[in-house]
């Protein structure tokens, strides 16, 4: 592969709600077959873009603001970043109020991804990037 | 995704098919609770059918799990190998209050065996 060729890119718009979390899951299968990855390398990719998506959803405040979905293919890996408009919050205090159910998000995109990383944006968004191994 | 509320022998079970997200699985919860509600020590969950689970759906059980624990178990019965494979990460594989089966045999199995305890 020419080093200077740039990453191919797959890109996704959706209002952050609950109910497009389906939608993103059929992205992630056109990515996944792009990128042939093994059915269950793209099942946890799955769960790991969806976690992502459902905690920038649930600190969008309802008001459905854009979340956009990018998948970056590299010779060996696949990115997926998921950039919002809001706050990722990690599991904490105010979550362990309920009973010890919610915060499983961060805990399953750590284990299920080669590689995790939570960005502030400059525009006060946060930009949450999921690496798999494609070797 | 679909939920139905049945029995086997005489614990309810629950049957699921399709996809558990954060956008649905309050449907799971809401089933749950009414088995919980009506006093039951044990609940079987059938995932033959579940294809996709996220942490909305691990919560809702992890809740069913930490109702039932101290007087009975939740029992998984035959969750797909990635299905699976989350349950494990989020330590529900070791804990008491919860079981997997492979099929509806083995749960009834496991049934008789709870009731002559």
């Amino acid at each position: 592969m020419n080093a200077a060729e740039p990453a191919r890119c797959m890109r996704l718009t959706v209002d952050a709600e609950p109910a497009r979390l389906a939608d993103i899951r059929r992205f992630v299968d056109e990515v996944g077959t792009v990128a042939a990855l093994r059915s269950e390398r793209l099942f946890d990719l799955k769960v790991a873009v969806s976690e992502a998506c459902a905690n920038a959803v649930e600190h969008s405040g309802g008001n459905h603001a854009p979340l956009h979905i990018c998948a970056w293919f590299h010779s060996d890996r696949l990115i997926f970043e998921i950039s919002d408009s809001g706050d990722f919050r990690l599991p904490g205090a105010e979550r362990r109020g309920q009973a010890g159910t919610r915060g499983l998000g961060l805990p399953l995109m750590a284990a299920l991804m080669d590689e995790l990383r939570i960005q502030k944006t400059p525009g006060g968004g946060t930009s949450v990037s999921l690496c798999v191994r494609l070797t | 995704m679909q939920v139905d509320s049945t029995r086997l022998l005489d614990a309810p079970l629950i049957e699921v098919a399709g996809e558990i997200d954060h956008g649905n699985a309050s449907l799971l919860t809401a089933a749950f609770e009414s088995t919980i509600d009506e006093g039951a020590d044990i609940v079987l969950l059938d995932l033959s059918d579940v294809t996709y689970l996220d942490s909305g759906g691990i919560s809702a059980i992890l809740a069913a799990v930490r109702h039932l624990r101290d007087r009975g178990w939740l029992g998984a019965i035959n969750p797909n190998a990635n299905v699976r494979r989350l349950l494990e990460i989020v330590g529900l594989s070791v804990d008491n209050g919860f079981r997997v089966f492979a099929d509806r045999t083995e749960a009834e199995k496991a049934l008789g065996e709870s009731s002559e305890s």
